[in-house]
C-alpha cells in the first residue's frame, strides 16, 4: 500500500504509475482465490467427482487474513465468475461465498482469533453447510442435484483445508509479512 | 426539560459503528441480490450464456497449452505399454477378428435384405453430418455439474444442442457455446437423458445420469423382460439429437432394477471427439399463429392492414 502519497498534480508520469502499481496487494486475496477456482477446472484424471472445493475454502481463509480485502461483495463476485466456469446458474456460488465471507466476519468479531484444530473445524462447518446449501439452491434455480457427490466433495474440502491455509499462509507473509490491510 | 442527553460517542467510535453498520448493509444487498439471481436463473435458464461463451474463450486455450506435456507423457507410456503386450494383443485380436468375420458374412445378408426392404417402403433416412472435430481439453470435476469443455466453437457451427461422439461411443452434447470454445454436458450428469434401445431386445429406455461413474436406465419399455449382464446399450435416435447406433454402455448386472449402465466411452483420456449436427434438423421457426377470428367491418372499411394468414375477410354487410 502506498500511503501518504503527493497529490496527484505534484506527481509526474513515473511516479503516477508506481503510485497505482503500489496497489497491487488489493488483489492478491482476490487473485489467489481466483485461481484456485481456475484449477478446479483442470482435466479430470478421475471418474468420479472429488474435486474438493478450493474456491470456498480460500474465501474463508482469506476473510481470515485479511477481513479487509475479502468483503462480501467481493465473495459475490469471484462466485459469479465460479458459477460460469461450473456452468451452474449463475448465483448459487455468488450468494454461498456472500454468505461465508460474511460469516466468517461475523465470527472473526465475536471470537477473535484461535488454534489451527479450532479454524479447521469451523472450516468443516461451514463446508458441509455450504454442500447441503448448494443442493437447496440447486434445486431453487430448477435444477435438482443429488446430494452423495456433494457429501464426497465435502469430505475431500476438509481433508484440503490444511493445503489451502499453507498456500494463503505463504502468500500472506510474502506480499503482505504479518500485518493486516483493513 | 428533564430528558438525559444522548451519551457522547468519540468520533473515531461513530466512525467504526457507521462502517459496520455499511458493512452490513451490503453484505445483505449482496446476499439479496444473489438470490434474486438465482430466481432469474430458474424463470430464463438461459440468461447469462454470452458471458458464459467468453468464460469458456478464455480458460479453454490455457488448459489445451497446460495439458499439451501431460498428454505427451502419456501418449509414450502407451507405446511403451503397447509394445510389451503386443504378442498377446495380437494373439486375442486374432481370435476376435475369427469371431467378427463370421458376424460380419451374416451382417452382410442382412445389410442386402434390409436395403430392398427400405427401398419397397420407399424409407428417408435422414443422413448424419459432421461438424467439428476437436479435443477435450478440460472436464470440471465439480460434484455439481459434469462437463467438459472441447477446443471448437461457433466459429466452427458449434451451437448447442449437437450431439458429441467419441471413438469408443457417445459423450455427450454440447450446452454452451463460445466463439472457440464450447462446453459438453457429459452422459453422467443428472440433466442427462438419453433415448436408448437394449441391442439384444430392442427395448427402449432412458440412460439417466446421476453423477456417479455409471448411468442408470430408467422407463424400460418391456420390464418383464430381464436384462442380463453385458447387454449392450445404443442410442435409439428417439427425439431427433442422437443419431440411432451409437454405443452409449454395458449393462453391469442384470436382474437388477433400475440397471446400472457402465459407459462405452468416458471422457477420461477421450482425445478427440467428432461434433454431429443434430439427426433429425430441428424445427427452425414456429409456425405464424393463424388469425381466424372474424375482422370487424370498421376494420376492413378503414383498410387497416390484415395479417397475412388470415381467412379470407369477411363480407361486408349489405
Amino acid at each position: 500500500m502506498v500511503r501518504n502519497a503527493p497529490p496527484w498534480r505534484l506527481m509526474n508520469a513515473a511516479e503516477r504509475r508506481r503510485y497505482w502499481w503500489g496497489h497491487w496487494r488489493l488483489f492478491v486475496p482476490a487473485g489467489v482465490t481466483l485461481a484456485l477456482l481456475f484449477l478446479m477446472t483442470a482435466p479430470l484424471l478421475v471418474p468420479v467427482p472429488v474435486f474438493p472445493q478450493l474456491g470456498l475454502l480460500a474465501i474463508f481463509v482469506w476473510a481470515m487474513f485479511q477481513p479487509g480485502l475479502m468483503p462480501p461483495w467481493a465473495a459475490f463476485l469471484i462466485g459469479i465468475i465460479a458459477d460460469l466456469l461450473f456452468a451452474q446458474p449463475i448465483g448459487v456460488n455468488a450468494t454461498l461465498f456472500a454468505a461465508a465471507a460474511a460469516f466468517v466476519r461475523v465470527f472473526e468479531a465475536r471470537y477473535g482469533h484461535h488454534a489451527h484444530g479450532f479454524d479447521w473445524g469451523v472450516a468443516s462447518a461451514v463446508v458441509i453447510v455450504f454442500e447441503a446449501l448448494t443442493a437447496q439452491l440447486m434445486a431453487l434455480a430448477g435444477q435438482p442435484t443429488p446430494l452423495q457427490p456433494l457429501a464426497w466433495q465435502a469430505v475431500t474440502s476438509i481433508i484440503a483445508y490444511p493445503l489451502v491455509v499453507w498456500l494463503c499462509a505463504v502468500v500472506q507473509r510474502r506480499a503482505f509479512g504479518a500485518g493486516f490491510v483493513r | 426539560m428533564d430528558w438525559t442527553p444522548a451519551p457522547r460517542r468519540s468520533s473515531a467510535m461513530r466512525r467504526e459503528q457507521n462502517l459496520a453498520l455499511v458493512g452490513a448493509v451490503v453484505s445483505g444487498a449482496v446476499i439479496a441480490t444473489g438470490l434474486l439471481l438465482l430466481l432469474v436463473a430458474r424463470v430464463n435458464p438461459e440468461a447469462g450464456e454470452r458471458l458464459r461463451g467468453v468464460a469458456l474463450d478464455i480458460v479453454t486455450p490455457v488448459w489445451s497449452v497446460v495439458r499439451a506435456p501431460f498428454d505427451g507423457i502419456g501418449r509414450a507410456l502407451s507405446w511403451g505399454g503397447d509394445y510389451f503386450a503386443a504378442v498377446d494383443r495380437s494373439r486375442d485380436l486374432e481370435q476376435q477378428l475369427a469371431a467378427a468375420r463370421a458376424e460380419l458374412n451374416r451382417a452382410a445378408a442382412d445389410r442386402l435384405a434390409l436395403a430392398k426392404l427400405k427401398r419397397l417402403q420407399t424409407v428417408r433416412d435422414p443422413g448424419r453430418r459432421l461438424i467439428a472435430t476437436a479435443r477435450i481439453v478440460s472436464a470440471t470435476s465439480g460434484s455439481v455439474v459434469r462437463s467438459a469443455m472441447i477446443a471448437a466453437g461457433r466459429a466452427d457451427g458449434v451451437v448447442p444442442g449437437q450431439p458429441v461422439i467419441g471413438a469408443d461411443g457417445l459423450i455427450g452434447r454440447v450446452i454452451e457455446a463460445g466463439n472457440h470454445a464450447s462446453r459438453v454436458l457429459l452422459l453422467t450428469d443428472p440433466a442427462s437423458r438419453i433415448p436408448v434401445m437394449v441391442q439384444r431386445t430392442g427395448q427402449a429406455g432412458l440412460a439417466v445420469g446421476s453423477n456417479r461413474p455409471a448411468l442408470e436406465l430408467r422407463d424400460r419399455v418391456g420390464a418383464e423382460v430381464p436384462l442380463r449382464t453385458g447387454d449392450r446399450l445404443v442410442t435409439s435416435g428417439d427425439g431427433g439429437v442422437f443419431p440411432p447406433g451409437i454405443p452409449v454402455g454395458t449393462i453391469v448386472a442384470g436382474g437388477v432394477e433400475p440397471a446400472a449402465v457402465r459407459l462405452a466411452a468416458t471422457p477420461v483420456g477421450a482425445a478427440y471427439v467428432t461434433i454431429e449436427a443434430a439427426w433429425l434438423p430441428l424445427p427452425v421457426e414456429a409456425a405464424e399463429p393463424r388469425l381466424d377470428a372474424p375482422v370487424p367491418i370498421e376494420a376492413v372499411r378503414s383498410g387497416a392492414k390484415l395479417p397475412k394468414a388470415s381467412a379470407p375477410p369477411a363480407t361486408p354487410l349489405p
